[in-house]
């Protein structure tokens, strides 16, 4: 079950790739920080799965909202000469780390306590 | 367990469904940043090439004219020559225009400065490399002291350096008659060796103070020099005689 959405990610690629003509280079800096985005979404979800606490109404919403609202920060940064764009990064990339380490952490604990217990199942 | 199902399958769902936008993201990025490349250098690339195919194209074209001009003029001379008076006096007259003008290869005694960079290396409390190799200014300098000591024809890596040659420099290149020539750089200087080499000597000069920094100065007194004549002869295109009527 869990290579189902991995597999998504390939296929999606694969999809796209062979069709897509490039975009023009200027706006090609958007598209990196909404996938940079969508990446943080993403691990923002296992967290919140894995601390019981996932619903995908705010997982879908946030992933699409949060792509263009990164991007458009972005833009907004381009248009008044500031770098809102590291800005961006900076704040996505600190929240990718600080949820990868919680779903590491989520998942040694799981285990720890499935060892201790035995026969308990690795998620409640 | 039915409704833990139910959830797991939502949400693995919904994870499938960004998995797959993502990916086609990425994708569009990938692409795009491969066509970035490629064209950047592409565009660079053509446009460069075309620009040196253009000034080769052209610079062998004013090379024939010159040519075509010179032997013209060695016809013209040796058909003058052969009379007698104001017509030898007239000559004598151009010859010494066209040695000005660098139309001629000149012979005679002078001096050799060959000029290189520094064999010091920044160890950091200097600053950068600009110290230390050859700048334009530097070879300016050196031409105007030739000149200032009486040299009547010069050569800076075998081209003639008349009154209209321009040392430049741009980016990192030394350009004489927007020709590029590198290190090591030679001067030929047809003049009195005496006068030339003190004045190149001369305490504080150009010389002296690229000494102390290391450069590489190589100055040799030479009893027979030839220099050159210019490539492309100078065209006055906006520089007019003064007649009798457009005096004030």
């Amino acid at each position: 079950m869990i290579a189902l959405p991995l597999i998504a990610l390939l296929v999606g690629f694969l999809i796209v790739y062979p069709l897509s003509p490039g975009i023009a280079p200027a706006l090609g800096d958007y598209v990196a920080i909404a996938v940079v985005a969508g990446f943080d979404a993403l691990v923002g979800a296992l967290r919140s799965r894995l601390e019981h606490r996932f619903d995908e109404a705010v997982f879908l919403s946030g992933f699409f909202a949060n792509m263009v609202l990164a991007a458009s920060l972005a833009y907004f940064g381009d248009r008044i000469g500031v770098d809102l764009y590291l800005a961006v990064v900076v704040a996505l990339g600190i929240r990718i780390f600080t949820n990868l380490g919680r779903v590491r952490a989520l998942l040694v604990t799981a285990r720890l306590e499935t060892r201790r217990t035995r026969s308990a199942p690795v998620s409640r | 367990m039915a409704s833990l199902w139910r959830g797991e399958k939502r949400w693995v769902l919904a994870m499938t469904l960004v998995c797959f936008a993502l990916g086609g993201l990425l994708a569009v990025h990938v692409r795009t940043q491969q066509l970035r490349g490629a064209t950047e250098v592409g565009r660079q690339t053509s446009a460069l090439t075309w620009l040196l195919t253009d000034t080769r194209a052209q610079l062998e074209k004013q090379k024939e004219e010159t040519e075509r001009l010179r032997t013209r003029v060695a016809e013209y001379e040796e058909e003058a020559a052969s009379e007698k008076g104001l017509i030898r006096l007239m000559m004598d007259e151009r010859r010494n225009s066209r040695i000005a003008l660098g139309l001629l290869p000149v012979q005679g005694p002078g001096v050799e400065l060959i000029l290189d960079d520094s064999t010091m290396r920044t160890g950091g409390e200097l600053g950068g490399q600009d110290f230390f190799v050859v700048h334009d200014i530097y070879l300016l300098q050196v031409e105007n002291e030739l000149w200032a000591a009486g040299a009547e024809a010069v050569s800076l890596n075998g081209h003639r350096l008349i009154s209209d040659s321009a040392i430049t420099c741009s980016a990192r290149l030394i350009k004489v008659n927007d020709v590029s020539i590198s290190n090591p750089f030679v001067f030929l200087a047809i003049g009195n060796r005496d006068n030339l080499t003190s004045a190149l000597n001369i305490r504080g000069g150009i010389l002296d103070q690229l000494r102390v920094l290391e450069f590489q100065v190589k100055l040799t007194p030479k009893d027979e020099i030839v220099i050159p004549p210019v490539a492309i002869a100078t065209k006055y295109e906006y520089a007019q005689p003064v007649t009798k009527e457009a005096e004030p």
